[in-house]
C-alpha cells in the first residue's frame, strides 16, 4: 500500500465514522452514505481492506439501495476473510443470508464461508490440541469423506486407547466398518460387535439401535431387528427411521396387523419419505385394506417423484 | 470318461458321437476334443469362435450422439430351426434405422449345429438377415406347423419371419400385422386366451426416435447415455393369434396398453395356479407389471399390490432381465429380476395368493448383485443335480460408469448361482476364468447344443462377439432331456409343468415363456436326477385348451425323448 492511498483510507475512515455515528447520522443524507460506501467498497475491490472494512462494516446496516447493499456485503466478506477478521465476517455473511435469502451470489459466498471458517477452526484445533481426542475425531471424518479407511479408523483405535468409554467411537468404528468398500467377509459381525460396545457404553444411543436393527435385518435375523428398532424409537420417539425399519422388518416376519401401527407413525413422522407410505401400503394390501393401501400407493408416487434425484448421466 | 448312452451301454460319449458324426465330421469332432479337457475344472468352457466357426460380431454402432439403444443390444436364441434335433443359433444385430446407417449393412445371423461343435451360417439362404436396428428375438411356432418361427424385435419395426419348413424363412409382418412400431425390446409367444394358439406379447421401452435422444453428460461433462428416467414412458404390445397367419391387436382391449411402462424383460407364466398365463414386465426407471390374467381377455395390473413393482424403499428400481421358476419347489412359480448396480437384483417368492416377497438378501442374491448390472437370466439345473441354480450376465449400460461411480465397472463379469432348493449360493469366484471375465453382456440363452444333457449357455455381448459356453458340470450325473409337443394345447407346450420321481428325488419343472432379456431358449427341458440312476414315472400337465395330466412309468434317461400330448413318448 502507499502512503498516499493510506491517508485516503484514513480520511475516509474518519469521515464515515462522522457520517455512520449514531448520535450524528441525523444531519446526513442517503447520499452521503451510499458515496462513503461505494468508495469504500471500490477501495476493498482495489486491495485496500484494512481501510475499507471499517467502513463497510458500519455502513451495510444503514444503507438502503439493495444493490450498494449487496455490494457492500459482499465485499466486507471479501475483506474480513482476507484479513482473517472471523468476527466481521460472520457478521457480514449472516447480512447477506437475511438480506438476500435466496440470491444465488450470495449463497455461493455463504458456503465459501462457512468452509472457510470450517478449515480455519479444524486448524485452530490442531494448532492447540493436536494429540486430542477431539483433534482425532475430525482427523477421522476428514480420512472418512476422502475415502481414506484405514486412517480413520487408526483414529477411532488410537482415541479408544486413550479413552476406551469414549462415546460415539464404537458407532463411527460400526459406521465405518459399513461405509468402506470390500469389506472383509466378516463386516456385518464386526459392525454389530462395535454397535453393541456402544451400547455398553452408552445405553441412551438411539442411532446405534438404529444401525444395529438395520444390520439385523441384513442378515436375516428378524427378531434381533425388531428388538433394535423397537429400543431405537422408544430412546427417540421421534425418530421416524426407527419406527419405519420397525414396521419393515414385522413385515418381512409376515407380521402384517404388526406392521401397521409403527408405519402409521413414520408416515406421520415423515410424510415425504416414500419408504413410509409404501411399506405401509403393503402392510394395508395385505390385511384386506384395498383402499387405504391404494391411498398410500398413491402417496408414494407422489413422494417419489418429489424426490427423484438426477443421479447418473443427466441431460445437458 | 465313459459315459452311458441309451441304447448303447457302456459306450463312451466319445464313441458315441463319432458314430453319430460319421467320417466327415470327425475330423471336426477330434479338433473339439484335442481343445476340450476330458476332466474340467470348472462348470463352464468357453467354445472359442475359431472352433465353433461363429464369426459373426455384434456392432453397436457406437456414437458421440450417445444414441440410447447402441447400449442396449443385442438379444440371441437357441433354437431348432430344421427340426433335426440339434440346436441352431440366432443372432440380432444393429442395423438401419434414422440414428445409424452402416455402411457395409449390418445383418442378423442364423448359424446352422453341424452337429460336430461347429455351426454354419445359414442367414442369406435362410433369408432372416432383418438389417434393421436390432433388439431381441422371440421363437415360437405360432402356426402349429412343427417348425419354429422367429420375431425379431427392433427399434423402429418388428420383423415376423414364418418359418417354410425348408430351411427358409418369409417375412410375414405385414400380413400379420405384428410390425409393432417403436422401440421393442424383449417378446414372448404364450397363449393367453387359452385356444391353443400362441399370441405374442411385445415389451416397449421409451418414446425414443433421433430427434427425441436427449444430450446427457456425466457429472465431469462427458457426453454419456441418458438414465431412462428422463424418456417418456410407453405401451406395449399384446396380439391374438387368429390361426390364420393374422393377429389382432389386442392391447388396448385387454388392459395392457393402459399401463405405460419402460419395458425390458418379460416372462409368461400362470403366477396363481388359475391355468391361465401371466405376464411380468420389467421396467427400467418405472414401476414393474404384473399382468394377471383374469380370463375374457382381460389382463389386471397388480404389480404394487403384488410387491413386485419397487424395492423395499418404494422405488422403481432399473429392472432388465426377468424369469420364472418355482425355485423352492412348493408349486407356485417365483420371479427374478435382474436390476442395475446400487439396486440389487430381486428374486420374488410366490405367497400362493398374488403377492411375493423379494428373499434377494435371505437367499445371498442381493449381496452378490449389489455392484453388477444383470440383463440376460435364467434359472436351469446345470449340473442336472435335480435342484434350479441360475445364472446371470451382466454389464454396465453407462460406459462413462467408471468416472462416476468407484466401485462399479462397465465391463462385468457373469454370474453362476448354484442352488439347492432354499438357498442360492454364489459360486462365480469358483467356476473358472470365465466368470471373472469382464464383459458387456446383454443377452442369455440356454440350450443344450451338444446334445449331451448338460444345458449349454450362449451370451450376446454389446459390440462384441457372443459367448458360447460349454457345460462340462453335468458329466457324472443322469438325466432326460424332454420336449413337449401340444396337440390341443399350443403346439410349443408353453405353460406345461413336468413332475418327475426317482427314488427320494421329486421335482417339477414348469416350461414358461420367454424369460432372460432379449433372448430366447432351447425348447427341451432337462430334467436332472443326480447319480440316481432311474426315474420312477414322469408326469406332464399340459396347459390348456388341454389340461390333461399323463404320467409315465420309468422313462429312459439320459437321452432326449418327445411327448406328444395324447399320444406318448416318441424316441428323438
Amino acid at each position: 500500500m502507499t502512503p498516499h492511498r493510506g491517508l485516503i483510507g484514513l480520511v475516509l475512515f474518519l469521515s464515515a465514522g462522522s457520517i455512520l455515528s449514531p448520535a450524528q447520522n441525523s444531519g446526513k443524507t442517503d447520499s452521503q452514505l451510499a458515496k462513503v460506501a461505494q468508495d469504500a467498497a471500490s477501495q476493498a475491490e482495489s486491495g485496500h481492506c484494512s481501510q475499507a472494512l471499517p467502513i463497510l462494516a458500519k455502513a451495510s446496516g444503514h444503507l438502503t439501495n439493495g444493490e450498494l447493499k449487496k455490494r457492500v456485503e459482499l465485499d466486507g466478506v471479501r475483506c474480513a476473510t482476507l484479513l482473517q477478521s472471523w468476527s466481521q465476517l460472520t457478521d457480514f455473511v449472516r447480512a447477506l443470508q437475511r438480506d438476500f435469502p435466496r440470491d444465488p451470489e450470495a449463497l455461493y459466498t455463504a458456503v465459501h464461508v462457512y468452509s472457510d471458517l470450517s478449515t480455519h477452526a479444524a486448524e485452530e484445533l490442531a494448532r492447540a490440541a493436536p494429540t486430542s481426542i477431539p483433534a482425532l475425531e475430525l482427523d477421522a471424518e476428514a480420512n472418512e469423506v476422502q475415502g481414506r479407511w484405514d486412517a480413520a479408523e487408526k483414529d477411532y483405535r488410537t482415541i479408544l486407547k486413550t479413552n476406551p468409554r469414549y462415546p460415539g467411537i464404537h458407532f463411527r468404528l460400526a459406521r465405518l466398518l459399513l461405509s468402506r468398500p470390500n469389506p472383509g467377509s466378516d463386516f456385518q459381525q464386526q459392525a454389530r460387535n462395535e454397535l453393541q460396545e456402544e451400547l455398553d457404553i452408552d445405553p441412551s444411543n438411539a442411532g446405534a439401535e438404529y444401525v444395529s436393527g438395520e444390520l439385523a435385518s441384513q442378515m436375516q435375523d428378524l427378531p434381533a431387528a425388531v428388538e433394535h428398532f423397537a429400543k431405537a424409537k422408544t430412546l427417540d420417539p421421534n425418530f421416524g427411521d426407527a419406527y419405519l425399519g420397525l414396521g419393515m422388518a414385522l413385515l418381512s416376519e409376515k407380521k402384517y396387523e404388526d406392521a401397521i401401527a409403527p408405519l402409521e407413525m413414520a408416515v406421520r413422522l415423515e410424510p415425504g419419505n416414500p419408504a413410509g407410505h409404501y411399506n405401509l401400503a403393503t402392510a394395508y394390501a395385505r390385511t384386506g385394506r384395498k383402499e387405504a393401501a391404494e391411498r398410500e400407493f398413491a402417496l408414494q408416487q407422489q413422494t417419489t417423484q418429489h424426490d427423484d434425484g438426477q443421479g447418473g448421466t443427466s441431460p445437458q | 470318461m465313459t459315459r452311458f448312452v441309451p441304447g448303447c451301454p457302456g459306450v463312451s460319449r466319445r464313441a458315441f458321437l463319432r458314430t453319430l458324426a460319421g467320417a466327415a465330421g470327425f475330423a471336426a469332432l477330434e479338433k473339439i476334443w484335442a481343445a476340450t479337457p476330458q476332466s474340467s475344472l470348472y462348470p463352464f468352457e468357453e467354445v472359442p469362435a475359431e472352433i465353433s466357426r461363429i464369426a459373426w460380431v455384434h456392432t453397436a454402432g457406437k456414437s458421440p450422439a450417445k444414441y440410447l439403444p447402441e447400449t442396449t443390444g443385442a438379444g440371441c436364441a437357441f433354437l431348432d430351426y430344421d427340426n433335426d434335433g440339434w440346436m441352431d443359433i440366432y443372432l440380432v444385430n444393429s442395423g438401419k434405422c434414422d440414428f445409424y446407417d452402416p455402411n457395409p449393412p449390418l445383418r442378423n445371423a442364423l448359424y446352422r449345429n453341424n452337429r460336430d461343435g461347429t455351426f454354419t451360417d445359414v442367414t442369406e439362404k435362410a433369408s432372416v438377415g432383418a438389417g434393421g436396428y436390432g433388439q431381441g428375438v422371440a421363437v415360437g411356432d405360432y402356426d402349429g406347423d412343427g417348425f419354429p418361427d422367429i420375431y425379431v424385435t427392433q427399434y423402429g419395426r418388428s420383423i415376423l419371419y414364418h418359418n417354410n419348413g425348408d430351411g427358409t424363412f418369409t417375412d410375414v409382418t405385414e400380413k400379420a400385422g405384428v410390425a409393432a412400431p417403436g422401440w421393442s425390446s424383449s417378446a414372448v409367444w404364450f397363449d393367453y386366451d387359452n385356444d391353443g394358439r400362441l399370441d405374442l406379447f411385445v415389451c416397449q421401452f421409451v418414446e425414443f426416435s433421433k430427434s427425441k435422444n436427449l444430450p446427457c453428460v456425466t457429472y465431469n461433462n462427458r457426453p454419456g447415455y441418458c438414465v431412462p428416467r428422463f424418456y417418456e414412458p410407453t405401451a406395449s404390445w399384446l396380439f391374438h393369434n387368429n390361426g390364420d397367419g393374422t393377429f389382432a391387436d389386442v392391447s388396448r382391449s385387454s388392459g395392457i396398453a393402459a399401463h405405460l411402462g419402460k419395458a425390458w424383460g418379460v416372462v409368461a407364466a400362470d403366477l396363481n395356479n388359475d391355468g391361465r398365463m401371466d405376464l411380468f414386465v420389467a421396467n427400467d426407471t418405472s414401476p414393474n407389471f404384473l399382468f394377471m390374467n383374469r380370463g375374457n381377455g382381460k389382463f389386471e395390473e397388480v404389480g404394487a399390490l403384488a410387491g413386485v413393482a419397487f424395492s423395499q424403499t418404494g422405488r422403481a428400481r432399473s429392472g432388465m432381465g426377468v424369469d420364472a421358476a418355482d425355485f423352492n419347489q412348493d408349486g407356485w412359480l417365483d420371479l427374478f429380476v435382474a436390476n442395475i448396480d446400487h439396486e440389487m437384483s430381486s428374486l420374488y417368492i410366490n405367497n400362493h395368493d398374488e403377492t411375493f416377497d423379494d428373499d434377494a438378501a435371505s437367499t445371498g442374491i442381493a449381496v452378490a448383485t449389489r455392484l453388477m448390472s444383470g440383463w440376460g437370466v435364467k434359472f436351469f439345473d446345470y449340473d442336472n443335480d435335480g435342484n434350479l441354480d441360475l445364472i446371470l450376465a451382466d454389464g454396465n449400460p453407462d460406459d462413462q460408469i467408471e468416472t462416476i461411480e468407484k466401485d462399479v465397472t462397465y465391463r462385468e463379469p457373469m454370474l453362476l448361482f448354484h442352488g439347492d432348493g432354499k438357498l442360492l449360493r454364489n459360486v462365480s469366484a469358483e467356476s473358472g476364468p470365465l466368470f471373472s471375465k469382464h464383459i458387456s453382456a446383454r443377452g442369455l440363452a440356454i440350450g443344450d447344443f451338444d446334445n449331451d444333457g448338460a444345458v449349454d449357455v450362449l451370451v450376446s455381448i454389446n459390440d462384441a462377439a457372443p459367448l458360447l459356453l460349454r457345460n462340462t458340470a453335468a458329466r457324472g450325473n443322469h438325466w432326460l432331456g424332454v420336449r413337449l409337443v401340444g396337440k390341443q394345447s399350443n403346439r410349443d407346450a408353453i405353460g406345461a409343468r413336468l413332475t418327475w420321481r426317482s427314488g427320494d428325488l421329486q421335482r417339477s419343472r414348469t416350461k414358461v415363456g420367454g424369460g432372460s432379456y432379449l433372448s430366447s431358449h432351447d425348447p427341451r427341458l432337462v430334467l436332472g436326477i443326480g447319480e440316481r440312476s432311474r426315474i420312477d414315472w414322469l408326469e406332464v400337465k399340459w396347459p390348456q385348451p388341454g389340461g390333461g395330466t399323463e404320467r409315465f412309468a420309468a422313462p429312459p434317461i439320459d437321452r432326449y425323448i418327445a411327448i406328444v400330448e395324447g399320444e406318448g413318448v416318441r424316441t428323438m
